[in-house]
């Protein structure tokens, strides 16, 4: 450990981590959102499927994000819960413009809301609805009122559209993000 | 490197292995760690070498823990630290056979292994294909693509080792990297260069002719890589051997120019492939020779240890070839290393006179306790081979065996010694009775039960013939008092055969067998039972049907049969008869065993599977054709007869069936024209008189390059002598042209043809199944009161030695020598063979053959069988 390192950290302005999951279904652009917050050297110019899962970092707002970008495959959904049980939140990527898989989203939502991991804790959850730039892509309330999630009254959770390809709303959720998991954290301490 | 001094310190106080006495559950639960938000690199690594280390020490994991574990590793992706990933990579590689999901980390490694860090990049590759099926291949075989020709020489040889390891699940995915490897080999870099090639190599290796363009390219290309030579020689060898054409190929040539190639172990492997090709000869032999007799002066004991194993495995076979290192060899045998000195005073004794044999068995004996039992198996077959060779040093070579014997050893040593007096005992019958007391001093104190059980058989088959059956009673006895279960039977058994050939000891054997049913073992008991109740009835056909003759079927088949017999659920009783003979282990096999074992230090595969017979396994193919199964049990399958030459448009070998009352043949055809497809093949027969065809089943099509079955059956002629006849045999198909590449024919119509093959023969061989009788004479002599005798005189003009005509007569009549008078003693002008067998139909038939040389050879044919018909048919036959 580094003089400096050391420092801060005796200090207490060391910066925080935590690990959030991104999930959703298949080609609802998990992996493009992560590549978005990426740095500029080391964004990967082609997304392919993911294979399992890919382990990235980045920063927002002095807290160091470690996120587990699972791939939303229909074989590979079943391996998320695997995850839940360390993750400080959680990123749900829907794709607005896909209506007709709206329900298999429900479904997934409610496993996931239902899972021991993750039902009893005050988790933060934020939902994308990304591709907002498609032609029939549907409005964040409508995907908010499809899947339910005003019922939802033990977590705090956040709608935002978004498009990964040029970031928009991407920032806005993540930031929303950040102030929930910073205030769990204090509340913890 | 504080830390690392203090670890040397304690590891001198005798902390020793710091792993000793770690626990599955506590590192497990240790494991857990890897959970945490925050990863302690440093902690997480020492957990995960403690679980390598458990699993390298074969503890098992279950699947629910091996995957609670791998997901909690997988969690350590987000560390940053080389140490722990790589130690991740090699817990994904030895977790990813037991754990279930585990591509869940196909994304990880691919990332990683395209990624910037050249040090995750080979360890990702080899973990990577290690998670990989079949299916997945697919989506990663572009990236697999790239890394073959990586610049980087460890990425390149991580992807060419897993692509070779992948090639056995999905070999035509890795087929298509061709390009790739072909790239790879000329690699500056000589791992890679090696890898290359046997990636390469195995893509192409089913195809003869790729393999040889690839060796004729890259014997011009003059490798870099020694390794690479090495592999290069080894196939040229191969292909070589495979070759029929003499050693003056350019192959030999490049082989032989290896031989002044710059590495050593590129000389060493080129002498070895040539000592070991099959058909050197001694001029060729020559320069190898002389290059391992180099190596036999060298400083290294590795190539000294190379070049004398070598010359020992070649003193076999060149023995005049290896005399000439004799000087060398002899220098070699106070060599400090004992592998080496054992290696040259076996070669020696394998080279040497009859006169060096008692100063090389002392000089043996004063270091062969030092040496491993390994070698102790080197230097007892050895001393087989030259038991085998000077017949009248046995006593020398018993006495040095029994005292190996007495020393401490493992299975395979004991088991090889006891094999080499077995050998000498049978070879050389003024050695029985020195041998059979060794072997009996050896079973007082054996603490292997195989080794006893088969040494106790042999007591009972050889001790009651010897002068003083008595003496080794007390022997078998004691083995009944004081062994296990096994072995008291065994022992039991070995006593009834006493009884039954030894009338004055019958009554004491009695009494002991009646001691051994009040044994606490239940087989013991039984077979006790058994043999008292057979030996009082005082009936020498009893005692040769149920002592002296062990049961002759195959037990696979009687399993079988059982097995079928319990499902149909019938009133009959089961009938023996229904079983097939278990087949006897031809002369030629008996010599591949042996030159087997002659070899020397041959690496002991898995254990082989209980040999099936042919017929069992023609049996089971067989009957799985429904127009075949109400023939009954198949009683005899011939060998492989070739109907056409091996390398003409159309392969066809024909295999004869033999049931009861009908004769099966079995064609197997070839088509070896890429551009046509047969349809409808069958081969058309012109039977010989009394011969009905009852069916004819066709096989319905033959792709190139694909074996296709067509089966003739046909009803045997109720006179017997007209079973012995020759069939005249067309191959008659439909033929369709196609296209070579895809095998998909060009029309729908195509047009009749046929195809000439040579004559069939039906002999009395295929009629007749081997028997082995332990006891031919008692089975003779019963046989003369209730059996059909035929007696006749031939000369047969042809032959010009008794072993010629010995050997004739057998494969003539397909029987079974017994009492080993299939071999000729050396010297003699009369001789006698005795032959049983089994007709079809169940007839029994013994023959004794008296050979008489004088100006060509005399024989005098006595034949009894059960049946008048069958006893006529063998003696017209031979004339």
């Amino acid at each position: 450990m580094g003089l400096f390192q050391k420092l801060a950290f005796f200090l207490g302005i060391r910066r925080k981590e935590v690990n959030v999951l991104v999930i959703g279904l298949n080609n609802s652009g998990k992996s493009t959102i992560i590549n978005h917050f990426k740095d500029e050297e080391e964004k990967v110019a082609e997304i392919v499927p993911t294979v399992g899962f890919n382990v990235e970092k980045f920063q927002n707002q002095n807290l160091s994000f470690t996120a587990f970008d699972m791939s939303g495959h229909g074989r590979y959904r079943d391996l998320w819960e695997h995850y839940y049980k360390d993750c400080h939140g959680i990123i749900f990527v829907i794709d607005s413009s896909d209506r007709l898989r709206l329900v298999v989203v429900k479904d997934e939502l409610d496993l996931l809301l239902q899972h021991p991991d993750i039902c009893n804790r005050k988790i933060p959850i934020l939902f994308f609805g990304n591709k907002m730039d498609c032609k029939d892509a549907l409005s964040s309330v409508k995907i908010a009122a499809g899947l339910g999630l005003d019922k939802i009254m033990d977590k705090p959770w956040h709608i935002s559209a978004s498009n990964a390809l040029t970031g928009d709303g991407l920032q806005e959720g993540v930031e929303w993000l950040t102030q929930q998991i910073r205030e769990t954290i204090v509340t913890r301490n | 490197m504080s830390s690392f001094k203090r670890d040397k310190k304690e590891e001198e106080d005798g902390g020793g292995n710091p792993f000793q006495n770690i626990e599955k559950t506590t590192v497990l639960q240790e494991a857990r760690l890897f959970n945490e938000n925050i990863i302690n690199a440093k902690k997480c690594t020492h957990i995960l070498t403690k679980i390598l280390y458990l699993l390298n020490q074969g503890e098992q994991l279950g699947a629910t823990e091996a995957t609670e574990v791998f997901f909690a590793m997988t969690k350590l992706f987000q560390s940053k630290d080389v140490i722990l990933r790589r130690m991740v990579y090699l817990g994904i590689k030895e977790l990813s056979s037991i754990a279930d999901d585990v591509i869940i980390v196909t994304s990880s490694l691919t990332k990683d292994m395209t990624g910037k860090e050249d040090l995750y990049r080979a360890a990702a590759i080899r973990a990577l294909c290690s998670i990989t099926d079949a299916t997945m291949l697919q989506a990663i075989e572009r990236y697999m693509k790239q890394a073959i020709v990586d610049k980087n020489p460890a990425v390149s040889s991580a992807a060419l080792v897993s692509s070779l390891h992948m090639t056995k699940m999905a070999s035509d995915v890795i087929k298509r990297w061709v390009n790739e490897a072909q790239e790879a080999v000329n690699s500056e870099n000589i791992m890679v260069q090696f890898h290359a090639l046997g990636v390469l190599y195995h893509i192409r290796k089913s195809d003869r002719l790729a393999v040889t363009k690839l060796v004729a390219r890259l014997t011009r290309m003059s490798l870099k890589s020694p390794y690479a030579v090495c592999m290069l020689v080894r196939i040229a060898a191969k292909l070589l051997e495979e070759e029929e054409t003499g050693n003056d190929s350019p192959l030999f040539e490049f082989i032989e120019s290896c031989l002044r190639h710059k590495s050593e172990m590129v000389i060493y492997e080129a002498a070895h492939a040539i000592v070991n090709l099959r058909r050197t000869t001694s001029r060729e032999l020559a320069p190898a020779i002389s290059v391992l007799q180099l190596f036999c002066g060298s400083p290294k004991p590795t190539l000294r240890f190379a070049a004398v194993r070598t010359l020992n495995q070649v003193a076999i076979n060149h023995p005049t070839a290896v005399t000439a290192c004799n000087l060398d060899l002899e220098n070699l045998i106070t060599d400090s290393n004992r592998s080496i000195a054992t290696l040259a005073i076996t070669t020696l004794l394998k080279t040497g006179a009859e006169s060096s044999v008692d100063r090389l068995m002392k000089q043996i004996a004063t270091f062969v306790s030092e040496i491993s039992d390994e070698f102790k198996v080197v230097v007892v077959q050895a001393i087989r081979a030259l038991a085998l060779k000077f017949p009248r040093k046995h006593s020398v070579l018993m006495n040095f065996l029994s005292a190996m014997l007495r020393d401490e050893g493992g299975l395979e040593y004991k088991a090889s010694i006891a094999d080499t007096i077995i050998t000498i005992i049978e070879d050389n019958a003024e050695a029985k009775e020195t041998g059979l007391a060794h072997l009996c001093e050896f079973i007082e104190d054996c603490e292997h039960t195989s080794l006893a059980v088969r040494i106790l058989h042999l007591l009972g088959k050889e001790g009651p013939r010897t002068k003083q059956p008595s003496r080794y009673i007390r022997f078998i006895y004691n083995r009944v008092i004081l062994e296990n279960p096994t072995v008291r039977a065994a022992a039991v058994s070995a006593m009834a055969q006493f009884g039954a050939l030894c009338p004055d000891l019958l009554e004491n054997i009695q009494v002991l067998l009646a001691r051994c049913q009040m044994d606490s073992d239940d087989e013991v008991r039984d077979r006790a039972a058994y043999y008292s109740n057979i030996l009082k009835q005082q009936d020498k056909t009893l005692y040769n049907n149920y002592i002296l003759d062990p049961l002759q079927i195959s037990i696979p088949s009687l399993e079988r049969c059982l097995r079928e017999y319990i499902l149909t659920n019938t009133e009959e009783p089961f009938d023996i008869k229904s079983v097939p003979l278990a087949a006897l282990p031809t002369e030629e096999e008996k010599q591949i065993n042996n030159q087997k074992s002659d070899g020397m230090l041959i690496t002991t595969g898995p254990v082989k599977p209980i040999p099936v017979s042919r017929e069992e396994n023609y049996s089971e193919k067989l009957s799985t054709i429904p127009a075949l199964q109400q023939l009954g049990p198949l009683f005899k399958s011939s060998d492989i007869v070739e109907l056409t030459e091996s390398e003409t448009e159309y392969v066809v070998c024909c295999i004869k069936h033999c049931y009861t009352r009908h004769l099966v043949l079995q064609f197997d055809c070839v088509n070896t024209l890429n551009d046509q497809l047969l349809e409808n093949v069958r081969v058309q027969l012109d039977p010989s008189e009394g011969y009905k065809i009852v069916n004819e089943i066709p096989c319905p099509k033959l792709p190139y390059n694909e074996m296709g079955t067509a089966y003739v059956v046909l009803q045997f002629p109720e006179d017997l002598p007209n079973t012995v006849g020759t069939f005249g045999a067309v191959l008659k198909f439909v033929v369709k042209d196609c296209d070579p590449n895809t095998g998909l024919p060009d029309t729908d119509e195509g047009y009749d043809d046929e195809y000439m093959l040579e004559d069939l023969e039906v002999v009395l061989g295929d009629q007749i199944q081997r028997v082995n009788k332990v006891n031919w004479g008692a089975a003779w002599e019963e046989a003369g009161n209730n059996f059909v005798e035929m007696e006749d005189t031939y000369s047969l003009s042809s032959m010009g030695t008794l072993e010629e005509a010995v050997k004739n007569i057998i494969q003539f009549l397909g029987l079974q020598p017994a009492e080993r008078t299939d071999k000729v003693p050396e010297g003699k002008t009369t001789h006698t063979l005795l032959l049983a067998g089994l007709f079809r139909g169940g007839f029994e038939i013994l023959v004794r053959s008296k050979l008489a040389l004088a100006d060509g050879i005399t024989m005098q044919l006595t034949v009894r069988s059960t049946d008048t018909d069958v006893a006529e048919l063998i003696t017209s036959a031979v004339g």
